[in-house]
Parts: C-alpha cells; sequence; structure tokens
C-alpha cells in the first residue's frame, strides 16, 4: 500500500476520524461551516479579480481593494481549510480513491500557486497600474486564473459526494 | 390550495423529470447554485462591512453599494433560478418543510429590507461615517442572509 494511502487510512481508523464519521450531525455542521468558509474567500477575492478586470470598484485603486479583502479572504482560508481538515480526516480512506477528490487538490495547489506568482510579478509594480481602470493584462490573466480555479475547486468538492 | 398545485405541477414537470432521474443534472445545478452562493455572500459581506465603517472608509458606500449591487442582483437571479430547478427534484417534500418555509420568508425579508431600508442607508452614509442606525441595517443584513443560508442547508437535513 503506497505510504500516503496508509496514512489516509490511520486517518481514517482514528478514534476522533471515527467519531466524526458516525455522529448524527457532526458531518454536516462541519460541511455547513466549510461551505461558509469557501464562500468567505471566493466571495471576497472574485472581487480583487473582478477589480482588475474593470468590472466593479473602477473608482478604488487596484492596492486599496486588495488590503481591504486580504485579510478577510484569509479569514475565509482558515475557516476553509481546518473544517476541511476535519471531513477529510474522517473520510480519508474513500478520498484516497475518489477522483474528484484527487483533481479538488490539484485545482487547490494550482489556486494556491497562482497569487504566488501574481506577487513576485505583476504585482511587484502595482504602483504604476493600481488606479488604471483595468489592469494590464498579466493582472487580468492573474485574475481570470483565479476566478477559474477557484471556482473548479468548488465544483469538484461538490462532486466529492457523487462518488 | 393553488400554491401546492404550483409546487405539486413543478414536480411533474419535464424539468422536474430530469431532475429525478439524473443524477449529474441535479448536481451540475447543485455547482451552479453553490457558485453564485459565493458571489453573492462576497458582495453581501462587502458592502455590509463598508456600512458599518469598518473597511473601505472614506470611499462612498453609495457608490460601492451600486457597483457590488450588480454582482448581488446579478448572482441572485442565478440562485433563484437555480433554485427553482432544486426545488423540482422534490416539490412535494419542499412544500411541507418547515426549513425550506423559513428559507423562503428570510430571503423574501432579506431581498425587500435590501430594496428598501438597505438601500436608504448606503445613500446616507455615502462619503461619511455610517450612523448607529446604518449600522443596524447592516448586521440586520447580514443576519438575515445568513439566516437564508442555514434555513437553506437545514432543507436537506431535518
Amino acid at each position: 500500500m503506497p505510504v500516503l494511502q496508509h496514512l489516509c487510512q490511520v486517518l481514517y481508523d482514528s478514534a476522533f476520524g471515527t467519531a466524526i464519521r458516525e455522529s448524527d450531525y457532526a458531518f454536516s455542521i462541519i460541511e455547513s461551516v466549510h461551505v461558509l468558509g469557501i464562500t468567505v474567500l471566493f466571495g471576497t477575492i472574485a472581487i480583487l479579480d473582478l477589480r482588475m478586470l474593470g468590472l466593479v470598484l473602477r473608482r478604488i485603486s487596484v492596492t486599496r481593494v486588495a488590503r481591504t479583502v486580504f485579510p478577510i479572504t484569509w479569514t475565509g482560508f482558515s475557516i476553509m481549510f481546518a473544517s476541511g481538515f476535519l471531513l477529510f480526516w474522517s473520510e480519508a480512506a474513500k478520498n484516497y480513491t475518489n477522483p474528484a477528490f484527487r483533481i479538488k487538490i490539484v485545482l487547490l495547489a494550482l489556486a494556491g500557486l497562482n497569487p504566488l506568482i501574481f506577487h513576485t510579478s505583476v504585482y511587484r509594480r502595482v504602483q504604476e497600474w493600481e488606479v488604471l481602470e483595468i489592469s494590464p493584462w498579466r493582472a487580468r490573466a492573474a485574475a481570470i486564473a483565479s476566478l477559474t480555479l477557484w471556482s473548479g475547486v468548488i465544483i469538484a468538492g461538490r462532486a466529492i459526494a457523487y462518488y | 390550495m393553488w400554491l401546492h398545485t404550483w409546487f405539486m405541477a413543478l414536480g411533474h414537470s419535464s424539468l422536474g423529470h430530469a431532475m429525478q432521474t439524473s443524477k449529474w443534472d441535479f448536481a451540475v445545478v447543485e455547482m451552479v447554485h453553490l457558485l453564485a452562493l459565493a458571489i453573492l455572500g462576497g458582495s453581501v459581506l462587502i458592502v455590509d462591512l463598508r456600512l458599518m465603517g469598518l473597511i473601505l472608509k472614506g470611499e462612498s458606500a453609495r457608490a460601492i453599494g451600486r457597483d457590488l449591487s450588480r454582482l448581488l442582483i446579478g448572482s441572485l437571479t442565478l440562485m433563484i433560478i437555480s433554485g427553482i430547478a432544486l426545488l423540482s427534484e422534490e416539490a412535494g417534500k419542499c412544500y411541507y418543510s418547515p426549513a425550506f418555509r423559513w428559507k423562503m420568508a428570510l430571503l423574501a425579508t432579506a431581498v425587500t429590507f435590501y430594496f428598501t431600508l438597505h438601500r436608504r442607508a448606503l445613500l446616507q452614509t455615502d462619503k461619511g461615517i455610517p450612523t448607529p442606525w446604518c449600522r443596524v441595517a447592516a448586521v440586520v443584513s447580514l443576519t438575515l442572509w445568513l439566516g437564508v443560508g442555514i434555513a437553506g442547508r437545514a432543507i436537506g437535513l431535518l
């Protein structure tokens, strides 16, 4: 058995994972919190993406919008990550072989890589373009990638339950 | 009762039939519903935090509200359309579900509030510091929308 699969099985068999799985309400409640977390995350980062595309809040500079949404986005991310880990804990062995789960993890990694590239490239010279109503094409590309990848994460996440 | 007749007709329509028989039809509509929810939630959050005076101070609350209202109304429309399709899957059951009735009542209240008192609070605040009443309007708005979400989640659980 691959080491990763073994690890998933250990989590799945643990007392805590079993307790979540066998409780009447735990899984549903954690899942609801997870949806709330991703709503806060995606809903706020989408506003920054749409700002860079020139679709909303054109009069406010990109840096002002970014500084406003980042703390909220990170809060959403923390809620999503913590609740997501608990959900994974209780279903790890099943998730390991679930194609939707695997796609979700890949999309999540790409969605995380995107801001890393963005912040070390075009965003470094943001002072030059922050007040433009429509951001330069590299920023727009990052915005479209962000919208697409996070949508993909949500879609794949929902699909986990269907496999 | 006429409302019950409507629910039954929706459940027996070709839309209802497709949603009841195809697993993936239902799944795809659910995904659309979730994506629209995220956009709606984000817009509500940003507008209400501005109305509370917590973010984007000095920027016009009126302009932010107007700008994000396009996102809010667009995603709300998408949620209602996908919601009707989801409803058609088990319309008969939803008609009697307390969670569904709560959700509809809260949704009607949230939408009415958004177009009346909430709108007035945004206009009144504009670039200034919100009055206590405007802050209350923001809290009421957040609570109502969150209530719609929680009641919606409960439909599948109760």
